[in-house]
């Protein structure tokens, strides 16, 4: 178990972060997901104790573990790119953390061989022993770097944008892998992205950072489903966020009117309505209801079509399938009628992240049609 | 094409102008360089081997050699001890007063070496501020060994620190975090991370500041005294055997630190080729 209370941290005047709250439980897959400068790195490094909180605490096994260097704490730390020790051989890098204990509790030269041996079988980089990194391709270096901090048995594994560097094939492979990895081997591990996709795949659970702030912990079907904020709603996914107007528990977008029931104490105030492009229903003028807007744009991705609409001097994205959009007929200029089928509002004050709602009352805010 | 251009043709110059260029850049290096070069040992030898060996075998040119080697023996460890100690707190930490001291250890760049002598004459000299307590106390630094060293270490001192602040600094310190997370202690990191990758700019630092020690003149020169036998150096003596109108002589001692300067060439490219694939290993991760 290790946990993270009321931690603040600023570099300089720039806040880091301000009082974040966190608690991973054992054998936990968690990633932390933002954009840069979000604080996601700054709290992976205080988890490991290459920074100090400047107020607040970490927990580690539910003992303090605030100012306990990194040196004592125990964990495996991947770096973003990798931080071989270049000079080593691949069997040295993952043979260091055995070798600098200290002669009480260091394993044998047998023992580390064959502990060596096994991590580099179970990365899948047998054979490649006496390489130096700069012999290695990206995805390897990843590996010898993995296979380096599982070496000291760590409590938990903590990786900084493990897959950043590498180009999308191998990262693909790479994500799979880790996840079986994690799987096979039921470690503790916390990541850091900024891959909302890598976050979804890979994760049992998704903490969403902004500005310093955690805007949402959950699964990653909670947080794509039901974003508690809209930050978390434009970060995750695309999004159509659309001015909207409420009142008396209805909202107003355009001549479109859906029940918005979470703000019935509301008069009248301005909102954003969050539509995701796959929960917009097409169909042609006078065989289903909703709003009428102008076809603008037609991209076919694949599987996928991608239509640009304008409604009211606002453009839309919609996407549907092939097949609907074959039986549409659909091409620039057409008349098409606009079905959201999911919406979610969010009033204008609510703006930067600080609903004023709870997220339970928000998750109840989703409208449905 | 069985060859392939270091340059696209399009942005190649007219054969004239490179045959121009080449023939002036040759022209220069010959003036400047390989002309005096070939002098000193020319003059050296002008009355044939015998005259030439027993004028460095003269005592007074032993002990200036000895001199020279005993101040380069204490100079460059010290220095790259410090310089070391320097570049590692400049390059991998941060902390208040870091421009400051990277402007400090540039100082003797910057300052006339004759200045930094006579620094230390007004300071440790019979009439300088020290100069009555080392007195009292019996230490004689200026016009003695102690001060030709202590001249020797300050003009030499940013060759060490100024070879590795850069490449420390670009290597960065995520190497010495991963090697603290795995539970290895300062000295442990130093040792096993952080000194194998600085090997070479440390070596190369080493051979400069070696070289420079050997051969520095000026703020050595000033402390020095000038005493036969005593207190010259290998440059001193060169300088002394010239004014004396004793040209062979004095070509014979220079020609020693002419052969010094060519080994530390010599040495630094063979490292080079030596070990040209680690050390782009190492400057490439």
């Amino acid at each position: 178990m290790i946990a993270a209370r009321n931690v603040r941290k600023t570099f300089g005047s720039f806040p880091a972060l301000s009082d974040v709250s966190l608690h991973i439980a054992e054998g936990e897959l968690v990633a932390l997901l933002g954009p840069s400068g979000s604080g996601k790195t700054t709290l992976l490094r205080i988890l490991a104790g290459l920074e100090f909180p400047d107020s607040g605490s970490v927990l580690f096994d539910g003992g303090d573990a605030t100012t306990v260097s990194a040196r004592d704490r125990r964990v495996g730390f991947v770096f973003q790119h990798y931080a071989l020790f270049r000079h080593m051989t691949v069997f040295d890098n993952v043979a260091f953390g055995l070798k600098v204990r200290s002669r009480r509790d260091r394993p044998s030269k047998g023992e580390i061989t064959e502990r060596v041996e096994h991590l580099l079988s179970m990365v899948q980089l047998e054979g490649l022993e006496a390489r130096y990194p700069s012999q290695l391709s990206g995805g390897q270096r990843q590996r010898v770097a993995l296979a380096r901090a599982l070496a000291i048995q760590p409590r938990v594994l903590l990786l900084d944008e493990p897959f950043g560097a590498l180009d999308a094939q191998v990262r693909k492979e790479l994500r799979r892998w880790l996840r079986r990895l994690h799987d096979e081997l039921k470690i503790t591990g916390v990541f850091v992205t900024h891959d909302q996709e890598e976050a979804l795949e890979v994760a049992d659970r998704v903490v969403v950072m902004n500005q310093g702030k955690i805007e949402q912990v959950g699964s990653p079907t909670e947080i794509y489903d039901q974003p508690a904020t809209p930050f978390v709603y434009q970060f995750l996914g695309n999004v159509n966020a659309l001015p909207c107007r409420i009142r008396n528990g209805q909202a107003e977008i355009g001549s479109l009117v859906m029940p918005a029931p979470a703000y019935s104490r509301v008069a009248d105030a301005f909102g954003v309505a969050f539509v995701r492009p796959h929960d917009l229903i097409l169909s042609r003028p006078g065989e289903g209801g909703g709003t009428c807007a102008v076809v603008q744009h037609v991209t076919i991705l694949g599987a996928l079509v991608r239509v640009e609409l304008s409604l009211d001097d606002h453009i839309i994205e919609a996407e549907t399938s092939r097949q609907r959009h074959a039986e549409l007929g659909l091409s620039p200029g057409q008349l098409i009628m606009l079905w959201p089928r999911q919406a979610r509002f969010f009033l204008r004050d609510g703006w930067e992240g600080t609903s004023l709602e709870s997220p339970e009352e928000a998750a109840r805010t989703s409208a449905m049609l | 094409m069985d060859t392939v251009p270091l340059r696209p043709r399009a942005v190649s110059e007219a054969s004239w102008v490179k045959l121009l260029l080449i023939s002036i850049g040759v022209a220069i290096l010959t003036l400047f360089l390989l002309l005096p070069l070939a002098t000193v040992f020319g003059e050296a030898l002008s009355k044939g081997f015998g005259a030439y060996a027993s004028a460095l075998t003269d005592d007074d040119a032993l002990a200036a050699i000895r001199l020279t080697l005993l101040v380069a023996a204490i100079a460059v460890p010290f220095n790259v001890v410090f310089g070391v100690a320097a570049a590692w707190c400049i390059a991998k930490f941060d902390f208040c007063g870091k421009s400051l001291l990277t402007t400090l250890i540039d100082i003797p760049f910057s300052v006339s070496p004759v200045i930094s002598g006579l620094v230390y004459v007004l300071l440790f000299g019979l009439q300088g501020w020290f100069g009555p307590w080392l007195k009292d106390h019996d230490i004689k630094l200026i016009f003695a060994v102690p001060g030709i060293v202590l001249a020797t270490v300050f003009v030499t001192f940013p060759f060490v620190a100024r070879e590795l602040i850069p490449l420390m600094e670009e290597q960065g310190t995520e190497e010495e975090e991963a090697a603290v997370v795995l539970g290895a202690s300062g000295w442990c990191v130093f040792r096993t991370v952080t000194l194998p990758n600085i090997k070479w700019g440390l070596l190369y630092g080493v051979l400069l500041c070696n070289a420079r020690s050997m051969g520095e003149f000026g703020a050595v020169s000033v402390v020095s005294g000038h005493v036969r036998g005593l207190t010259n150096t290998m440059p001193l003596h060169v300088e002394i055997l010239y004014n004396e109108y004793n040209y062979m002589a004095a070509f014979a001692v220079a020609s020693l630190l002419a052969m010094l300067a060519l080994v530390t060439l010599a040495a630094k490219a063979l490292v080079e080729w030596r070990f040209s694939s680690e050390i782009a290993a190492g400057a490439r991760l």
